[in-house]
C-alpha cells in the first residue's frame, strides 16, 4: 500500500514538473506561444481538478461545471471591464467598484461560483443518476442562454477587456509569469485536494460514492457531505474561469456552455477518474492534441473521440492509471 | 458494558403500520428488545421482516405507530441520526465499502459515531482517534491482521465479520442484525454464533434470522411474523410448542 502510494506520488510529481519544464523550455527557446499553451493547460488541469472533486471522489457525475467556469471568468470580465472605465458595478444597495487586482478578483470569481454550486447542487443533488446529470446540465445552460441575451456585457459576442488585471510585484503580461501564477495555484489546488480527499471528509465522500446505505448506516448523511464537495469543486473551478479570462482578456456565453462542461470532463477522463494528478495530464494531452492533430485536420476531435473511446473501453484508469498500473483508485 | 435500566426495554416498538396499496406489509406490530437479550424475528419469505426492518433504522417511514430507542420516541429521526444514537444494523446482503481497506471501513464507522465527519485538514489514516478504536473493534470482530486487507476482496465470512465490526464501532446500544448467517456455510456459521453470543454482552441484539439453528441456539425469546403480523412472541419452548406457529412457519416436522 506505501509502495503504491508512493509511485502514486511520484506520477503526480512527475506530471507537474514536466508541465513546468515545458512552460520554462518555451520561455527560455523565445517561444511565448508554447508557454501560452503550457498556461492553458494549467488553467484546464485547474478546472479538471476542481471537477475532479465532485465526479472522481464524489462520484457526482456533473454535465453543468461550466456553470462555475463561466461565472468565474464573467466575474473577472466584468469587474475588468468596470475598473477599466471607473464605473461602479453595483451601486444599490451598496457599492461595488470594479478591480484590476488578481488577488481581489480571485475570491470574487470563487465565491460566486461557489454561491451557485450551493444553489444547483443543493437542488440537485436531491436527484441522481442520469436526472442528476440532466439537471446540471440544465443550470448551466439556463446560465448560457441568460448570458447570450444580457446586452450590458456583450450577449453574444463576449466581453473582451484590453488589459490583463494584474498581480503585485509581476507583469502578469510576461506570458511565463502569468504561466507561473497559474502553475502556483494549480499546485495549490492539487494540495488542497490530496489533503482533503485523506481527511475524515474525504474519507466519507469516497465512501457515499462507493455505497451509499452503507454510509447512512454508520450515521453519516451523504447529502450534506457531497453539498461540500459540489461547493469546493465549484469554486475551483470558477477560480480556472478567472484565470482562463485573463489569459484570453475575454470572456464569452462559450466558457458557460455546456461544449465546455463535456471538455472540462474529457480532461479527467483521459488522464484518470479521481486521480490526483489525472485531470492535468488529461488537459495537457488535450492541448497536445488540440495543436499537432488540429494542425494536420480540422476534424482532429473525430480522433480524440477514438482516443477517448479507446481509454474508456481499455484503460478505464486514463493516463495516470496505465504509468501506475492499476486499473481503479482507492 | 453500559448499565441497563432493569427491565425497560432498550427498543420499544409500539403499533406500527406500514401499508403498500392493499398490502399490509406491518400490520400493527408491537415488539420489545430488552437489555441483555437476543430477540429472534422469524417469519416466512414475504412476511414483512425486511420492512419493519427498514422502518426501525428509520429507512422507510411507517404509516402509524411509534418506536422508542432508550426512552426517545425516534419516529423524527433520519436513519444517520438514529445511527449515530448507537442503533447498529447489518444488512441481508453484505454491504461495505469495496475500495476501502477493512481498516478505511471501520475507522468510517468510528468517524461517522463521532458525529465529526467534517474534517478537512488531517489525514484520516494519521488520525488515532480514528485508527485505534477501529484496530481494536477488528480485533474484537476476529479479523485481526487483516486490517491492510481490500474489502473487496474478502471472503463471504470475513465480509460478515466486517460488518460486525463496523457494527461495533457505532458504540452500539442495539444490534439489528438482518440475516447474518445467509450463504455461510457450516463451519462460517458456527464461528458466527460465536461472535453473536458474544456480541450480546455489548448490546441487545434483534435478530432476523432464517437459519433455525442459529436461532433456537442462540435466541432468548422469537417473535414471529407472517402476513405482517406478530402471531407469537415467547421463549423458544413456547414457540417450538405453539400450534399457530407450527402450522403457519414451522411445518409439523419441527
Amino acid at each position: 500500500m506505501q509502495q503504491t502510494l508512493n509511485r502514486d506520488t511520484a506520477v503526480n510529481l512527475a506530471i507537474f514538473a514536466l508541465l513546468v519544464a515545458t512552460a520554462l523550455g518555451a520561455h527560455l527557446a523565445g517561444n511565448g506561444f508554447t508557454v501560452t499553451l503550457a498556461t492553458k493547460a494549467a488553467i484546464f488541469g485547474l478546472a479538471g481538478v476542481g471537477l475532479n472533486l465532485a465526479l472522481g471522489y464524489g462520484g457526482l457525475i456533473s454535465f453543468g461545471h461550466a456553470a462555475f467556469f463561466g461565472i468565474g471568468g464573467y466575474i473577472t470580465g466584468i469587474l475588468a471591464s468596470h475598473a477599466s472605465t471607473g464605473t461602479p458595478v453595483l451601486s444599490l444597495p451598496f457599492t461595488v467598484m470594479g478591480s484590476n487586482e488578481m488577488l481581489g478578483i480571485w475570491p470574487m470569481a470563487m465565491l460566486a461560483a461557489g454561491l451557485a454550486a450551493l444553489v444547483i447542487g443543493a437542488l440537485s443533488l436531491r436527484t441522481s443518476g442520469v436526472y442528476f446529470i440532466m439537471v446540471t446540465l440544465a443550470f448551466a445552460q439556463m446560465l448560457y442562454y441568460f448570458a447570450i441575451s444580457w446586452p450590458r456585457y456583450g450577449g453574444e459576442d463576449g466581453l473582451s477587456f484590453y488589459v490583463r488585471n494584474s498581480f503585485p510585484g509581476l507583469n502578469t503580461f510576461a506570458p511565463i509569469q502569468y504561466f507561473a501564477i497559474c502553475a502556483t495555484l494549480l499546485a495549490v489546488a492539487l494540495v488542497f485536494t490530496a489533503v482533503v480527499t485523506q481527511s475524515r471528509f474525504g474519507l466519507a465522500l469516497q465512501a457515499a460514492r462507493q455505497n451509499s446505505q452503507r454510509t447512512v448506516a454508520v450515521g453519516i448523511r451523504p447529502y450534506a457531505i457531497r453539498l461540500t464537495a459540489f461547493v469546493l469543486s465549484g469554486m475551483i473551478v470558477g477560480l480556472a474561469g478567472s484565470l482562463y479570462a485573463d489569459l484570453n482578456r475575454f470572456v464569452s456565453p462559450a466558457m458557460l456552455s455546456w461544449h465546455m462542461s463535456g471538455e472540462i470532463m474529457v480532461f479527467v477522463i483521459l488522464g484518470g477518474v479521481g486521480r490526483l494528478c489525472g485531470p492535468v495530464a488529461g488537459a495537457a494531452l488535450f492541448i497536445l492534441l488540440e495543436h499537432v492533430l488540429g494542425g494536420i485536420s480540422d476534424y482532429w476531435q473525430a480522433l480524440l473521440g477514438l482516443l477517448l473511446l479507446a481509454i474508456v473501453l481499455f484503460a478505464p484508469g486514463g493516463l495516470i492509471g496505465i504509468v501506475t498500473k492499476r486499473g481503479r483508485h482507492a | 458494558m453500559p448499565e441497563p435500566k432493569l427491565n425497560e426495554p432498550i427498543l420499544e416498538i409500539r403499533g406500527l403500520r406500514k401499508s403498500f396499496g392493499a398490502l399490509a406489509a406491518t400490520d400493527d406490530v408491537s415488539l420489545d428488545l430488552r437489555p441483555g437479550e437476543i430477540h429472534a424475528l422469524i417469519g416466512p419469505n414475504g412476511a414483512g421482516k425486511s420492512t419493519l426492518i427498514k422502518q426501525i433504522v428509520g429507512e422507510i417511514r411507517p404509516d402509524a405507530g411509534t418506536i422508542r430507542f432508550e426512552g426517545q420516541v425516534i419516529d423524527g429521526l433520519d436513519a444517520a441520526a438514529r445511527a449515530r444514537l448507537g442503533l447498529a444494523r447489518s444488512f441481508q446482503v453484505s454491504s461495505v465499502i469495496p475500495d476501502f481497506t477493512v481498516l478505511q471501513n471501520v475507522m468510517l464507522a468510528v468517524a461517522g459515531a463521532s458525529g465529526a465527519v467534517f474534517r478537512f485538514h488531517l489525514p484520516a489514516l494519521a488520525d488515532r482517534k480514528l485508527t485505534e478504536p477501529a484496530l481494536f473493534h477488528i480485533e474484537q470482530a476476529g479479523l485481526a491482521g487483516r486490517h491492510l486487507v481490500p474489502a473487496a476482496t474478502l471472503s463471504h465470512g470475513e465480509r460478515r465479520k466486517l460488518e460486525i465490526a463496523m457494527a461495533l464501532a457505532l458504540r452500539p446500544r442495539a444490534f439489528l442484525l438482518d440475516e447474518p448467517m445467509a450463504g455461510m456455510g457450516l463451519e462460517g456459521g458456527r464461528q458466527l454464533t460465536a461472535i453473536l453470543a458474544e456480541l450480546r454482552n455489548e448490546a441487545p441484539i434483534l435478530l432476523v434470522e432464517h437459519d433455525m439453528d442459529a436461532v433456537f441456539a442462540l435466541a432468548d425469546r422469537i417473535s414471529v411474523l407472517v402476513y405482517g403480523r406478530i402471531i407469537a412472541t415467547g421463549s423458544v419452548a413456547e414457540i417450538r410448542a405453539n400450534p399457530e406457529v407450527r402450522r403457519s412457519y414451522l411445518g409439523e416436522d419441527a
